[in-house]
């Protein structure tokens, strides 16, 4: 295992609200490297080479993402830093404005001038209240640093960068959504094509990064795409955050490769089961998950599309057998039914209707009508609804139904 | 280009969707929220097809085609889709057709029929809960219905609406738009205030089910038109022979529909020629004096639309005093019809009731001492279904004639564009004339007056795009 750390490197090293302790350690050298004599061509070639995919859960190359965005000839384009993690079980991006907010920051400007971007956003989640402060003290010291604004650094470079502050709805982690809550619409997802980085933000061409992502660049813009391209499973290199929670022994945010097998992420990571329970099954990636059981443990996690458990935002939660299925179903489809947008017909009604399904079978037992009702709606969820959150309501409960077995359907 | 729709092939245009030319050649795909030009959302799921680009299902209302594309309407994947979100939407849904304004005139009963929608089973049913469970589900439902009566055009009821989001992209001001999220969402005003729009009726002319329906009672119609000591008199607007035949079969001309009124229980039917001459003449009266001095540059503007004087009174109060001050052509009639006429033939103005058939929901606000009902093509349709009448029975007749104008046709000024042209042709020397249908002409319009870049001296306004012929009163086809 190579002990390399990218994101989580300076984390409880540095005091995370002066910019002097970043910069002690080596911080913004990666933007000064940029400003000073790198082609945006030659950064985005670099990200491109590097191989990273986006953390936030889909995995699209970021590379290509920038590149389309900057190949653009529209003056006016956007960059938009995605801090709305509203996962459960998920708080990778929390942890690193917490302890490092000044990479956060550097990744956002150097990916915003690598685009052409004069503009970049961050949007935070409504209720990382505390980290929308640091984060607001963060950019208040790396102005007075001349690190973005007019010229930066003495260049021709300019960016502003704003803290937008979203309303909590998941949704709103959904690009669109975010876009339509920055344009102070209604946080609903948009039709595409177009995609964003056509068509995104005021109309304007627009990257939508995650913040884990955007940490990754200034250590890809300092050594190199090929080094970190070495990092971790071939088809989606890099580190990741994975957020540990249930029971396992040590829960929290840790950094990985990718491509290590769930197996070690409990046992090794997560310094095995809480009190020696008994394993029953994990979830993959918050509320929107894959359930896993025991004999799919060794299933290395990736975000290619050949991954049969996809990473996510890469939050694990480990289950015991003492755990009682009927609720945790009862809090994901709550969870759905109250964060779907009402757009579309089938999430909208399927996600009220599941949850009232689900709350009826509390006692384990379940009418033959509500079963049939049941399989309907998660089909109609998964075939038919406008955005992936429809099918990501659904996920939780077809594999609770067909791999834990309950309900003898 | 070329596709391929159930495996035969037709011609498309480049940027068309798969359901624009469904509906051209005439190939069945059920949509909810999409209609005509509006704008296209994609959030009913009906119009989903396959294709062999991917095994997805699509929805057609957003696909565009490109060469190759081959779609299949038809299969059991996409009925099931369909029959499923229909069933959801049945869940969610009033199901009180037998008392609902819309019954047999509904796009969701239209459907639930097509695709044979008879199970419920995602309603819970009585012994499946406590009895304390079904007081909370009772309490849940019923906390987020929203009933807005207090207007005096539009009722709206959100236990029976589809949030199909129709009335939210054809509403002109945008009245409308989502309230709360999730299962919980409601079409709704903001704060759920008392709708105060334009009432143009737009949004109830399209809504596909009885959330919005409009504000009238048609019993208090029928009962007059039965009583015998009650001379029941019919103004037919011209404008609402476009869209009537929707509602009554095989109707489409003016002698077809007289023919039914007089089935109907009308004893005397005026078209509006004599209103229509009567109201240009009155209108020439008040512009010529301003026109005739001088150096006074005054632009006037059309009352004829009742929307677009609320229009300009709420977004341009400074040009109220523009407007004209004519009574409308029907306002005209329905004055002669309780004075001359009724001195004239003797009969007792208190037992006459005017009736006005209106392809306008805002001329609703006009009832009053002499109209004494006014009633769209959609409740003209409800009235002739609630009395089960057949069509055997009716054949074509004249209307009557009206005093002096003796039943001479006049232009129809319900016509876009009729009304400026009439006025300019009776006005003599330099008089611009000009029209601007939608809230967005008549914006520009009224900015280029501003903006001093062009001179109106008579601005004919009207909210419903192309005028009466789309008026908010129509009736729309429920199966396009």
């Amino acid at each position: 295992m190579e002990d390399i750390k990218i994101i989580t490197k300076n984390w409880g090293k540095i005091n995370p609200l002066k910019i002097s302790d970043y910069i002690e350690v080596g911080g913004y050298s990666a933007l000064k490297k940029f400003v000073a004599g790198m082609k945006p061509t030659e950064a985005i070639g670099e990200v491109k080479v590097s191989g990273l995919s986006g953390r936030g859960g889909a995995g699209f190359s970021t590379g290509d993402k920038m590149e389309m965005v900057a190949k653009s000839k529209k003056h006016k384009k956007y960059f938009i830093c995605n801090l709305d993690e509203l996962e459960p079980g998920t708080y990778k991006d929390r942890m690193i404005v917490d302890n490092d907010p000044h990479i956060l920051l550097e990744g956002i400007i150097i990916s915003a001038l690598a685009i052409g971007a004069h503009k970049a956003y961050i949007y935070i989640n409504g209720n990382y209240e505390k980290q929308f402060e640091i984060l607001e003290y963060a950019l208040r010291e790396s102005r007075r640093k001349n690190l973005w604004g007019p010229g930066i650094l003495g260049t021709k470079y300019d960016l502003d960068v704003e803290l937008f502050s979203g309303a909590g709805a998941y949704i709103c982690g959904e690009e669109t959504a975010l876009l339509n809550s920055i344009e102070g619409y209604r946080g609903e997802p948009r039709l595409r094509p177009p995609y964003p980085t056509a068509v995104g933000l005021f109309g304007a061409p627009t990257c939508v990064n995650n913040a884990e992502t955007i940490a990754n660049l200034p250590w890809i813009i300092l050594n190199g795409g090929k080094k970190y391209a070495k990092i971790g499973a071939t088809c989606s290199p890099g580190m990741k955050l994975y957020t540990l929670g249930g029971v396992v022994k040590n829960q929290g945010v840790v950094e990985a490769p990718t491509g290590i097998t769930i197996r070690f992420l409990i046992d090794k990571l997560g310094g095995g089961m809480q009190d020696e329970k008994e394993f029953w099954f994990a979830q993959i990636g918050g509320a929107s998950g894959h359930l896993v059981t025991e004999k799919e443990l060794d299933t290395a996690l990736t975000f290619s599309r050949d991954c049969p458990i996809p990473l996510g935002s890469g939050a694990i939660v480990v289950v015991d057998k003492t755990a009682n299925i009927y609720e945790l179903m009862l809090s994901w489809t709550e969870f759905f039914r109250h964060e779907s947008c009402g757009k579309c017909v089938p999430c909208r009604e399927g996600t009220f209707r599941l949850h009232e399904i689900i709350s009826r079978l509390q006692d384990g037992e379940i009418s033959e009508r509500d079963r049939e009702a049941m399989q309907d709606i998660l089909w109609a969820l998964e075939n038919t609804s406008f955005c992936p959150l429809g099918k990501f309501a659904a996920t939780a409960v077809r594999d609770a139904v067909e791999k834990l077995k309950i309900l003898n359907i | 280009m070329k596709i391929k729709i159930n495996k035969k092939e037709y011609s498309a245009k480049e940027n068309e969707t798969v359901l624009d030319v469904c509906r051209r050649e005439g190939i069945r795909i059920p949509t909810l929220c999409s209609h005509g030009k509006l704008k296209r959302e994609a959030v009913c799921r009906m119009c989903l097809v396959e294709t062999n680009k991917s095994d997805k299902l699509v929805t057609s209302c957003t696909t565009k085609v490109f060469e190759g594309l081959e779609v299949t309407t038809e299969s059991e994947k996409i009925k099931k889709a369909r029959e499923i979100n229909l069933e959801l939407l049945w869940s969610d849904h009033a199901g009180k057709c037998v008392k609902c304004k819309k019954n047999r005139q509904c796009e969701l009963q239209t459907l639930a029929q097509e695709y044979k929608i008879e199970n419920f089973h995602f309603v819970p049913r009585r012994g499946e809960m406590t009895s304390g469970e079904e007081n909370e589900l009772l309490r849940e439902n019923w906390s987020r219905v929203v009933v807005d009566e207090k207007n005096p055009v539009i009722v709206r009821d959100s236990q029976y609406c589809v949030e199909c989001r129709r009335c939210i992209n054809i509403c002109p001001i945008s009245s409308y738009g989502f309230n709360h999220r999730a299962g919980d969402v409601v079409v709704g005003t903001p704060y759920n205030e008392t709708l105060d729009c334009l009432f143009c009726g737009a949004c109830v002319a399209h809504c596909p089910t009885g959330a919005l329906v409009d504000q009238g009672d048609i019993q208090k119609v029928m009962a007059d038109l039965d009583d015998i000591n009650i001379l029941s008199v019919a103004i037919v607007d011209p404008a609402i022979l476009s869209s009537v035949e929707n509602e009554l079969e095989n109707v489409s001309t003016l002698e077809d529909l007289t023919g039914f009124l007089r089935a109907l229980g009308c004893e005397k039917i005026f078209d509006l020629s004599w209103g229509f001459q009567n109201y240009v003449g009155k209108v020439v009266e008040e512009i010529h004096p301003h026109h005739a001095k001088k150096g006074i540059k005054k632009m006037h503007l059309s009352n004829f639309c009742p929307s677009a004087e609320i229009y300009i009174e709420k977004y341009y109060p400074a040009l109220t005093k523009n407007i004209l001050k004519t009574k409308r052509p029907e306002e005209l009639m329905s004055e002669a019809i309780k004075g001359e006429y009724a001195t004239s033939e003797k009969i007792d103005p208190k037992k006459i009731r005017v009736i006005l058939l209106s392809s306008c929901t805002s001329r609703k606000k006009l009832q009053g001492k002499n109209i004494d009902h006014i009633t769209t093509v959609r409740e003209l349709g409800r009235i002739v279904r609630e009395k089960k009448m057949e069509k055997d029975e009716i054949k074509s007749s004249k209307v009557d004639k009206f005093l002096d104008g003796a039943g001479k046709q006049y232009e129809n000024l319900y016509e876009y564009g009729q009304l400026s042209r009439v006025v300019s042709s009776q006005i003599k020397g330099k008089f611009s004339v000009g029209s601007a249908n939608g809230v967005v002409e008549i914006g520009n319009a009224l900015k280029a007056e501003f903006a001093k870049e062009k001179h109106y001296d008579f601005l004919e306004i009207m909210i419903c795009p192309e005028g009466c012929e789309n008026g908010g009163g129509q009736s729309i086809k429920i199966k396009e």
